[in-house]
């Protein structure tokens, strides 16, 4: 009931999610600002702006090579993990099975995990296995959190798909592989979309399993930490803009292409 | 719910295919954390065990490290971690319940993108972030350097500060507090909250008697997501606390790398991982996963 | 009836708009201390709302809600002397039986042995047995889970009652019998109860009065029975169930012409003001076989395309050309003749009305 208490009490929330808001994303248009100068040292207010920092960070092969690896460990990282995700999504939501119970809380049990730690355990167990530390384990590394995460994501799709609809194709006639391409994918599509740009996102902003896992080879974000600890340089900043556009571009890119899916669907 | 079936396992199949459709979807997975999870976490419990500052798994089994821990300081160290933590969930609940609570019941239409705005930011790395609020902290940054110029005001910046760490691990979990609840709020059905006003109970009473139960499952998963993973939080303490303040994580990752004491750094993090295994344990024992991610 | 005469509650150019659509259209009402109104009507037709503003979860665009001469249109639901039993119950699924029939005590301040003992008293009055109290509300069955949104609501000691179709989600044979307890209890209780439905059948076995609604407007208020013999509109007499509805003009002569039918009609004596056009309607149990066309008023020859069993009713279809007449039989006065045979059926024009097209 549209009482005046309920709408001063809506008013309320509204304008505390308006200070959240700016509360999340002041770290960000910091970051930018700080690209934005052309001095070597941050201070604010800007006593000079430029795209100095851009230029010097843009051109160097380093920062080339950076971006390629996380680039390439992220893409290898959304491939695999879609794969084990949709399968094991549709034994954590879809099948009625004795061990479900179990298997859904091993399934949880790495994401209540802190990533640190796990970092340093599979550090370990590399180490135990004799295996050199490269791009390769890192995108293992990665995998452990991953995989689990992509599978909650694809499996709360999975909860409002209908079993009746592969009953119905495997009453038609269509052979176990049809069904599956005929059918399950493509009801389970957009959570299969959504899974895949978390799988990339969250290997993208990865930190803590990259730092003990990577060995030679460097993140972004590995790369932003030694660079911040070592001191302040404006390359930093640029590249942390970098690393926010691209996740928000790719994003958005995401969410366009899902609704391009959807009018296709619905025109057909 | 009644709709989950066994799926199609009989037709004939031989050998796999006789295995319940269910266990072979999910068996990839299954080996993959045996491997991947498992296998490692087993590997730091041996190494726990090792002499300190041996790099295998050859040695005399021996409790000195964990002799170590309990005589070294590296409690303190445990202790801020949990206290820390702590704070941070109850900051947590106070500050996104409003927005919980606006995205299931006052945004409308708006809500998909007000989520979308609070999910960006967890796709950038969360140590860029945190540069971020230093460089608004920080002497001459964005915050004090708009207080000087604008308003001719000289603050003391909050940086290296126990309330900086604080702000930082509030900032970067935020999100994993925010959605669990939203899910918890969108649990409790309307007609519940309308039934309980038409029986005379005041806005207080719907709010202790119906929501706050009905959407529990939703706060104690935020409430467990949150405290561990700010347990295991250490960019925090690195980028915004100085050395102000030393986590648990900290003296691990010191153990692993400058002291090149694995064995001492595996049994810390075995003491880590039962205070947060048990918490999970104890909180997930009871709980209905199906429940609380079907619900549409 | 003056106003406030007996009138618990007075209704007065009540009306709701959504986005410019009339989900309530003025409607003017008055329910009397001790009764049971029921308001029926397709879905859509604003009874929901209806009800939604009744109980204090709606607030009127515009009018007057008045109880016992007071206007409550903004008294919020919880402070209101009503209370509702909702279409899914909203039993509370944390607490169990007994928590959840004392809840309005427990909110009230009442101690827990008073209430305990109330909350018995109405499991009884309901036929819950004791030991349900401490059961938890997900493990009963719909009936039970039923009698305790009752009796939740009941031990508010509201001053009205309202139902939003609560035994819509029940089977055919509970339903039936929960209708009869529900009637039951209202004699017991003597309280004002304010029912809405879609189904005219349910009503028609609970209810003092009848009010049909259609597109926000009530179109007809009346007790059961003038409900199902004196419909005052088309739309009312379909809804009362299975009927023959004729298109039909009034002839200068006073009889009535109806195009698929060669000869003229003998016109009942209720005309509901209908001078040139309406419609003819014939309740299936007053259509009968013939054996010759003076065996009542009105005939026409048709061809008997299918029967159903009703139990202990047959019901015929016999098609007209392109019409459709339905007519029953008591089973054992069961027609003898076989399908797409040929019949001669009529009916006498005082079984029968005609009503405007509204």
């Amino acid at each position: 009931m549209e009482t005046r208490g309920v709408r001063v009490r809506h008013a309320l929330i509204v304008v505390w999610l308006l200070a959240m808001i700016i509360f999340v994303y002041i770290p960000s248009v910091c970051i930018t600002l700080a690209s934005l100068t052309s001095s070597r040292y941050f201070t604010f207010p800007i006593p000079k702006w430029g795209l100095d920092w851009w230029q010097k960070t843009l051109s160097s092969i380093e920062i080339h090579q950076i971006l390629e690896t996380s680039i390439m460990i992220a893409a290898v990282v959304t491939v695999i993990a879609v794969v084990l995700a949709f399968f094991g999504a549709l034994a954590f939501a879809r099948y009625d099975w004795k061990g479900r119970s179990i298997y859904q809380k091993l399934v949880l049990l790495p994401i209540f995990f802190p990533q640190s730690v796990l970092g340093l355990a599979l550090l370990l167990w590399f180490n135990a296995l004799g295996l050199q530390l490269s791009w390769q384990t890192a995108v293992f590394a990665h995998l452990v959190w991953i995989v689990p995460v992509v599978t909650l994501v694809i499996a709360i799709q999975v909860y409002s798909f209908d079993p009746a609809l592969e009953e119905a194709a495997f009453d038609l006639g269509a052979t176990r592989l049809q069904v599956l391409r005929e059918v399950t994918i493509p009801v389970l599509m957009p959570g299969i979309f959504s899974g895949s740009l978390f799988a990339f996102l969250l290997s993208w902003g990865n930190f803590p399993l990259s730092l003990f896992t990577t060995g030679a080879d460097t993140t972004v974000p590995e790369y932003l930490y030694a660079k911040m600890v070592a001191g302040y340089t404006p390359g930093v900043p640029v590249l942390g803009t970098i690393a926010t556009i691209g996740a928000i571009v790719f994003l958005i890119g995401g969410y366009l292409v899902m609704l391009a899916l959807n009018r296709r669907r619905s025109a057909a | 719910m009644t709709a989950r079936t066994e799926g199609a396992t009989a037709g004939g199949g031989v050998g796999f295919l006789r295995v319940p459709a269910g266990f072979r979807a999910a068996l990839p997975v299954i080996l993959f954390l045996l491997v991947g999870f498992a296998a490692p976490l087993l590997a730091v419990i041996g190494f726990s065990f090792m002499p300190a500052r041996t790099f295998g798994f050859t040695g005399q089994p021996t409790l000195e490290n964990y002799i170590t821990i309990f005589e070294s300081t590296s409690y303190i160290s445990l202790l801020w971690s949990l206290g820390l933590a702590l704070a941070t969930v109850l900051i947590l609940i106070l500050i996104s319940y409003p927005v919980a609570y606006g995205l299931v019941r006052v945004f409308g239409r708006w809500s998909t993108l007000v989520t979308l705005l609070f999910v960006i930011p967890l796709f950038v790395s969360e140590n860029v972030r945190l540069y971020g609020w230093l460089l608004f902290l920080i002497k001459n940054g964005v915050l004090l350097g708009t207080l000087k110029t604008v308003f001719g005001i000289e603050a003391e910046s909050m940086l290296f500060t126990t309330g900086a760490i604080l702000l930082g691990m509030v900032y970067v979990y935020l999100p994993y507090m925010l959605f669990p609840l939203t899910l918890g709020i969108s649990m409790v059905p309307n007609d519940a909250r309308e039934a309980a006003s038409d029986l005379g109970a005041s806005r207080w009473q719907v709010f202790k008697e119906v929501e706050l139960p009905l959407s529990m499952p939703g706060l104690v998963i935020g409430c467990l997501l949150t405290f561990v993973l700010a347990v295991g939080a250490i960019a925090e303490y690195k980028v915004l606390g100085g050395q102000q303040v030393i986590p648990i994580t900290h003296d691990i990752e010191i153990a692993f790398t400058y002291a090149q004491n694995w064995p001492l750094g595996a049994a810390l993090s075995v003491l880590l991982m039962l205070i947060v295994g048990v918490l999970v344990m104890i909180a997930l024992r009871r709980f209905d996963l199906d429940k609380f991610l079907g619900r549409r | 009836m003056a106003a406030g005469d007996g009138a618990i509650l007075l209704l007065k150019g009540l009306t709701k708009i959504f986005a410019g659509h009339r989900a309530v259209d003025a409607i003017d009402l008055q329910i009397r201390e001790g009764e049971m109104f029921t308001i029926v009507g397709p879905s859509g037709s604003g009874k929901t709302t209806l009800l939604r503003m009744l109980a204090g979860m709606e607030t009127p665009t515009s009018g007057d809600i008045i109880l016992r001469g007071q206007r409550i249109n903004d008294i919020p639901a919880n402070r209101r002397p009503t209370c509702m039993v909702f279409q899914s119950l909203a039993l509370f699924p944390h607490k169990d039986v007994g928590d959840n029939i004392e809840f309005s005590l427990k909110i009230r301040g009442v101690p827990k042995a008073e209430r305990k003992q109330r909350a018995l008293e109405l499991m009884r009055l309901l036929r819950l047995p004791d030991h349900y109290y401490d059961r938890a509300v997900t493990r009963i069955s719909g009936g039970e889970r039923q009698r305790v949104a009752l009796a939740r609501a009941l031990a508010f000691d509201p001053e009205i009652l309202f139902f939003d179709e609560p035994l819509s989600a029940l089977d055919y044979k509970l339903r039936k019998t929960l209708e009869k307890e529900l009637k039951d209890i209202h004699r017991e209780t003597k309280k004002t109860f304010v029912y809405i439905t879609h189904s005219l059948e349910e009503a028609m076995v609970m209810s003092d009065r009848i009010g049909v609604m259609r597109d926000g407007r009530l179109v007809q208020i009346g007790t059961p029975q003038e409900i199902y013999t004196e419909p005052n509109s088309k739309f009312v007499s379909e809804f009362v169930g299975d009927v023959n509805v004729l298109s039909v003009s009034v002839l200068p002569s006073g009889k009535l012409k109806a195009a698929q039918i060669p000869h003229e009609m003998v016109a009942p004596a209720t005309m509901n003001g209908v001078k040139s056009a309406g419609f003819l309607v014939v309740r299936p149990e007053f259509l009968r076989f013939l054996d010759a066309p003076g065996d009542a008023d009105n005939h026409v020859v048709g061809r008997l395309y299918n029967e159903y069993a009703l139990g202990s009713r047959i019901q015929y279809q016999v098609r007209v050309g392109e019409l459709v007449f339905v007519l029953e039989k008591l089973r054992h006065e069961a027609f003898a003749g076989g399908l797409d045979q040929e019949v001669l059926i009529g009916w006498d024009a005082v079984n029968t009305i005609v009503v405007p097209d509204r």
